[in-house]
Parts: structure tokens; C-alpha cells; sequence
């Protein structure tokens, strides 16, 4: 199970790959990877945080485990932020409790003292964790406030938008996977997946985070646009840094391995992702050829053709 | 922007100004927030009219959230779906969020400034910077540990942009008591140069607002005697003169809100209705805090001295 939190990046433009480099560099000796195709994506090394704490659980039972979350901070295009942890939960080998040499040995995983049922787990995974749970959300916030308070970047951002939570849980089962929109920041996945957990799904589920937090900003832009409500003008200056920041930033399933594409193809029918971005850019479009064809006219610039 | 709120006296009408700020900054069209930082006595919810938080809330609010490792995200409320007033709960064309972050029930002011505070603190800050146009906070009254972990935060955030609004009445005890909570011993620029803001950066980011204020020439004044107003209009004169030596005078000043009887009566928002259907309140008033809300932004009225 995992948590991806993702934002624009606190700075006015998009910034460059060698900067995001730096913004990265979490870890030193370790590598930022970066792949430029077909949107530049740059990846932090993967961090570990030990935990030893409460685990979900639908029943509310008191299942206790100890281990690593595995966490990493990315950029996307220069301009879009996410910090995603996540851990695969397994049974212990016994019931006591073991020294961290053992656990670090087992980076991303951790082991459950006690007995544990997978699909009360599975069935808890969304609810708000207690103070003493395992909250995976607060080390993604942390990563990506390593990186949205860096000193590289001057916060002068074009239009403050939320951040959004994408919460996840994956089991092994006949394929399938739901996405839930909980509240206005907070959104739930349930994936089934045939055989076992590979990384390619936290990348799948950091994919469909961006692609939805995309999806969120650029509604809550045309909201504030008011179109029709309120001057062709403003309206324009309002949608302005969509087109500027955001539009050119939809490529989806960039870097999703192709055993899970099903996964996203899946979502595009119904709830329709692309479907809906498409409409709203296309409405985005149109508001500012509008708003070019009046001033054409006003200037007289119209008048030539 | 992070804009703090603070008077050297209790009962000054800080609170009551700056959530009538921060409520018409929204309906001119900003995502605002609103902290209730005055730890003692979290009345926020009151003056917004949300019942469930008028005396601070029993979740995690912003004093657990600063002083318990740990906590989870700090509990924000809605104005515009969770207020009791009616008038309040739809949100207004254009108008943007309006979100309350209210302090504990039985909280308390926080016993000092510890570097886990002072990291939570900066964290809270610039999450809220990032996904909000405005972010006020009502600090106590007079010095207190809570000033204190303010100026450090801000000095940590330096690409953040932040202001402070000393409230006071327009007496010769408040003018007084204002100049030295700036300039005083142990006052706002004593400290945050020791917490190392630069004491000229910092003043140039001050500025008075007088609140309560009866005019010499108000409505509410016409039944006086000619004696009377003669008297009070020395008064006035004299206060203009003190102030100036106090260097709260008209340059340092962002804006003076009329005495008006509803809030004398009653602390609460000030809406457009209130002053055109059921005219309860004073037009001034409203304009008032109106011409506040844009002052607050506009850098012409915040450009160094
Ligand atoms: N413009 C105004 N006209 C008349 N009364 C006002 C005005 N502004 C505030 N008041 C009243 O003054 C009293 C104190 O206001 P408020 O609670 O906002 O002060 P405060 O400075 O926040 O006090 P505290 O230090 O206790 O938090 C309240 O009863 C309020 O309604
Ligand atoms: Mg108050």
C-alpha cells in the first residue's frame, strides 16, 4: 500500500532538468534518474523511514507492525511535484519483535506481529490512520516539502493550487481496480493485480496521482475563470497560466510498464480521464480564441479579411 | 502571502477585523485561510458562526498540531458549507475558498518556542503558502511565545511573503501601547532582529490598523452638543498629533474601521446583506473592510517608508 501527494512546484517557471537534479539530490552518492521521454521525469533515490506502529484495519483491531517505507520525490516537467511512500505488508516470520538490523534488510516491507487478516487490512487502507498508525501520507507530505522549500526555487508560482492524496492498496486476485474520489484533496485506489507486487505499480499509481491532480487543478482554474460569469477579459487573464503551465503536461501512461496499461486504459473508459481533459481544454482553447477574435476586432485587426 | 494579526491589548477588535478581511478578501475572489493562533482563547469559530468550533475544536487543532509530534493534519472547516448562518453557507459567485484552521477547546498559550514547535510551525506555513492566496493569522494579544514562534518561522521561509497588522484603538493608551509593541523593548523588531529578520525589512512590513473608530463628523454624533463636539474634536486632533510621534500616524497606517453598533453588540461577519437588506449594519463599515481586504495586497499601500 502506498500514498502519493502531489502539487506544482513552488517556483514561477518550469524549471531545468539540472535543477531538478539539485532539488533531488536527497541522498548524496546516490543517482536522480532522469527519463526525457516523453516528458522530462526526474526521480529522487528512494529513502528509507523505520516504522513501528498500528496498521490499518477495517475491524479496528490492534495489528501492529514493524519495518521500512520506501519513499522517493519526483518532477515532472519541471513544474509538477509529487512525494509517494509506500511498504508491502507481509507476515512475520514470529511473533517477536525483531533488532532494525533485520528489517533494514528488507527495505519496503513491513512485517506484521501478530495475526492478520489481508483483506481487513486491504478493506482499512482508506480510512484516516490514528495517531499511532502507520501514516504514510505525512512522510510523502515531508518529502515533498524537502523540495518545495528548497532555496533553489523562488515560490513565485503563476496560481496556488492544492495538493492532492492519492491513497493505494494493491492485492493479488483477478485484475481489476477502482478509483474513488473521497473529498475535494483525497482520492482512494484499489488494485487487484495477477501475480506478485512489482514496483511498476507504485509507478502506475504515481501516474494516475499526476494525471488526476492535473485533471483537479485545471477544473479548479476554469472554476475560477468564471466563464460567461464575468468579463471575456478576466476571464482570459484567469485561464492564461493553464495554457502557460499545465496543458502541455497530459501524457499519460509515460512511464507505466506495459503488463498494467490495462489498469489505465481502464479508468480512461470509465471514469474517462483523458475524456474529460480533452473537453476542458478544448473549453479552455475556445475561451481564449474567443477572447482573441473580440480584441482583433476592437483593435480593427479583424477588418483585413 | 502569510499576513499576522496582533494588538498589545486585549478586546482591541483584532479578531473581529481580521476575519472580516479575510471574508471579504474571498468574495473578491482569493482562496483565503484563516488560523486561529490566539491559543488562550480560540474564538474564530464563533466570529464565523460555526457552532460545532466557536470556542476552538475538540480535533486536532492548531495548538495540538504544534506542540504534539506527530499529530495529524490540523482540522479545517469550510465557512461556506459548515457556517450556521445562512447567508454565509453558499459560496458566492466568484468568490473564492474560505477555510477556518480553529485552535483547541481548552487549549492554552503555549509555554515556550522548542525547535519541534518551531519545525511544525515553518511546515504548516508552507503547505498553507502553496495552496492558498492568503493566509491570516490571529496571533494573541501583547507579547507572548506565540509571537515569538511566528517571527522564527518567518525567518526560516524566506521566499515567503509575509505582513503584520497591529490593531489598535484610537486612544492615547492604545496608540501608545502599539508604538511599543513595534518598537519597545522586547517588542516585534527586538525580537525578530535577535531571530535574525533585519530590523528595517521588518518595519517596512508593519502597519497600523485603528479600529472602533467614532469620526468627529460621524451620523452617530449629530445629537451632541456644539460643546461636545468641539471636545471631541480636540481629542482628535491631539491623538493625530500623538500618533504621529508614535509613528503610528497616517503613513504607517493601512486602514481605520468605523465604530459600528452591530459589532459592538455582537462579533460576527459583516455581509452585504446585513448592510442592504435587513441594514443592520453600516455601509462604512463593510466598505471598510472591503478597502482592507485589497490594501492587504496591494504593494503601493506597503512600499518602504
Ligand atoms: N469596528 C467595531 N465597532 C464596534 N465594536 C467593535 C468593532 N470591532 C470590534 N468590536 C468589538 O470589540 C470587542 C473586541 O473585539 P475582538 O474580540 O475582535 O477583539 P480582540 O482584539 O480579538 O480581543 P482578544 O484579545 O480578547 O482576542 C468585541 O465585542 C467586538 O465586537
Ligand atoms: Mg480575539
Amino acid at each position: 500500500m502506498g500514498e502519493v501527494h502531489t502539487g506544482l512546484l513552488q517556483n514561477s517557471g518550469e524549471v531545468p532538468e539540472s535543477t531538478c537534479h539539485e532539488l533531488l539530490n536527497l541522498l548524496s552518492g546516490e543517482r536522480v534518474r532522469v527519463s526525457r521521454r516523453p516528458i522530462v521525469h526526474a526521480v529522487s533515490p528512494d529513502l528509507l523511514t523505520g516504522v513501528d506502529c498500528r496498521l490499518p484495519s477495517a475491524s479496528r483491531s490492534r495489528i501492529r507492525g514493524a519495518g521500512t517505507v520506501l519513499s522517493r520525490s519526483s518532477i515532472t516537467g519541471g513544474r509538477v511535484v509529487q512525494g509517494s511512500s509506500h511498504t508491502r505488508i507481509e507476515r512475520a516470520g514470529s511473533d517477536r519483535r525483531q533488532p532494525w538490523s533485520h528489517y533494514l534488510a528488507r527495505p519496503g516491507v513491513v512485517e506484521v506481529l501478530g495475526k492478520v487478516k489481508a483483506r481487513d487490512l486491504a478493506d482499512g487502507f482508506a480510512e484516516e490512520p490514528p495517531p499511532d498508525g502507520l501514516d504514510l501520507g505525512a512522510i510523502s507530505a515531508r518529502f515533498m516539502d524537502v523540495v518545495q522549500t528548497s532555496s533553489l526555487l523562488d515560490r513565485r508560482t503563476p496560481f496556488k493550487i492544492a495538493r492532492t492524496k492519492l491513497r493505494w492498496v494493491a492485492e493479488p486476485g483477478e485484475p481489476a481496480i477502482t478509483f474513488t474520489l473521497r473529498s475535494d484533496q483525497m482520492r482512494t485506489i484499489r488494485l487487484v493485480h495477477q501475480g506478485e507486487f512489482t514496483p511498476g505499480v507504485v509507478d502506475l499509481c504515481e501516474d494516475l496521482a499526476l494525471h488526476d491532480w492535473l485533471l483537479t487543478s485545471l477544473l479548479v482554474i476554469i472554476e475560477r475563470a468564471r466563464i460567461g460569469g464575468t468579463s471575456a477579459t478576466e476571464t482570459a487573464v484567469k485561464l492564461a497560466p493553464a495554457v502557460d503551465h499545465l496543458l502541455h503536461l497530459w501524457m499519460p501512461m509515460a512511464r507505466v510498464d506495459d503488463a498494467l496499461i490495462p489498469f489505465w486504459e481502464s479508468l480512461d473508459r470509465r471514469p474517462g480521464f483523458t475524456r474529460q481533459w480533452q473537453s476542458m481544454v478544448d473549453r479552455v482553447r475556445d475561451q481564449l480564441a474567443v477572447r482573441t477574435l473580440a480584441f482583433l476586432r476592437e483593435t480593427g485587426g479583424g477588418k483585413a479579411q | 502571502m502569510l499576513i499576522f494579526a496582533i494588538s498589545d491589548k486585549g478586546g482591541t477588535g483584532r479578531s473581529v477585523t481580521s476575519t472580516n478581511i479575510v471574508y471579504r478578501h474571498a468574495l473578491q475572489g482569493n482562496d483565503v485561510c484563516y488560523l486561529d493562533f490566539d491559543f488562550g482563547s480560540p474564538t474564530a469559530g464563533a466570529i464565523f458562526s460555526v457552532g460545532s468550533v466557536a470556542r476552538g475544536t475538540t480535533r486536532t487543532g492548531l495548538h495540538d498540531y504544534l506542540l504534539s509530534e506527530g499529530s495529524p493534519e490540523p482540522h479545517r472547516v469550510d465557512v461556506w458549507t459548515e457556517s450556521d448562518r445562512e447567508g454565509l453557507r453558499t459560496k458566492p459567485p466568484g468568490a473564492g475558498r474560505l477555510v477556518l484552521l480553529p485552535g483547541n477547546e481548552g487549549g492554552g498559550e503555549l509555554p515556550a518556542v522548542d525547535e519541534e514547535m518551531l519545525r511544525r510551525c515553518v511546515q504548516l506555513f508552507s503547505r498553507l503558502d502553496e495552496e492558498f492566496d492568503l493566509v491570516m493569522i490571529d496571533l494573541s494579544a501583547g507579547r507572548s511565545f506565540t509571537a515569538e514562534l511566528v517571527l522564527q518561522a518567518t525567518v526560516r521561509l524566506p521566499t515567503v511573503p509575509f505582513r503584520w497588522l497591529v490593531f489598535h484603538r484610537w486612544t492615547r493608551q492604545h496608540i501608545i501601547a502599539a508604538d511599543g509593541l513595534v518598537r519597545g523593548g522586547d517588542g516585534l523588531l527586538d525580537v525578530g532582529a535577535r531571530f535574525g529578520h533585519d530590523r528595517d525589512t521588518l518595519r517596512d512590513r508593519i502597519r497600523f490598523v485603528r479600529t472602533a473608530v467614532l469620526e468627529p463628523d460621524a451620523a452617530e454624533l449629530v445629537g451632541l452638543r456644539d460643546e461636545q463636539r468641539a471636545w471631541l474634536s480636540a481629542c482628535d486632533s491631539e491623538l493625530r498629533e500623538l500618533a504621529g510621534r508614535h509613528k503610528v500616524g497616517r503613513t504607517v497606517m493601512l486602514g481605520k474601521i468605523p465604530l459600528d453598533p452591530i459589532l459592538q453588540w455582537r462579533e460576527q461577519l459583516i455581509s452585504d446583506e446585513d448592510v442592504l437588506a435587513s441594514k443592520i449594519a453600516n455601509a462604512e463599515t463593510a466598505a471598510a473592510f472591503d478597502d482592507l481586504a485589497k490594501k492587504i495586497v496591494d504593494d503601493n499601500a506597503w512600499e518602504g517608508l
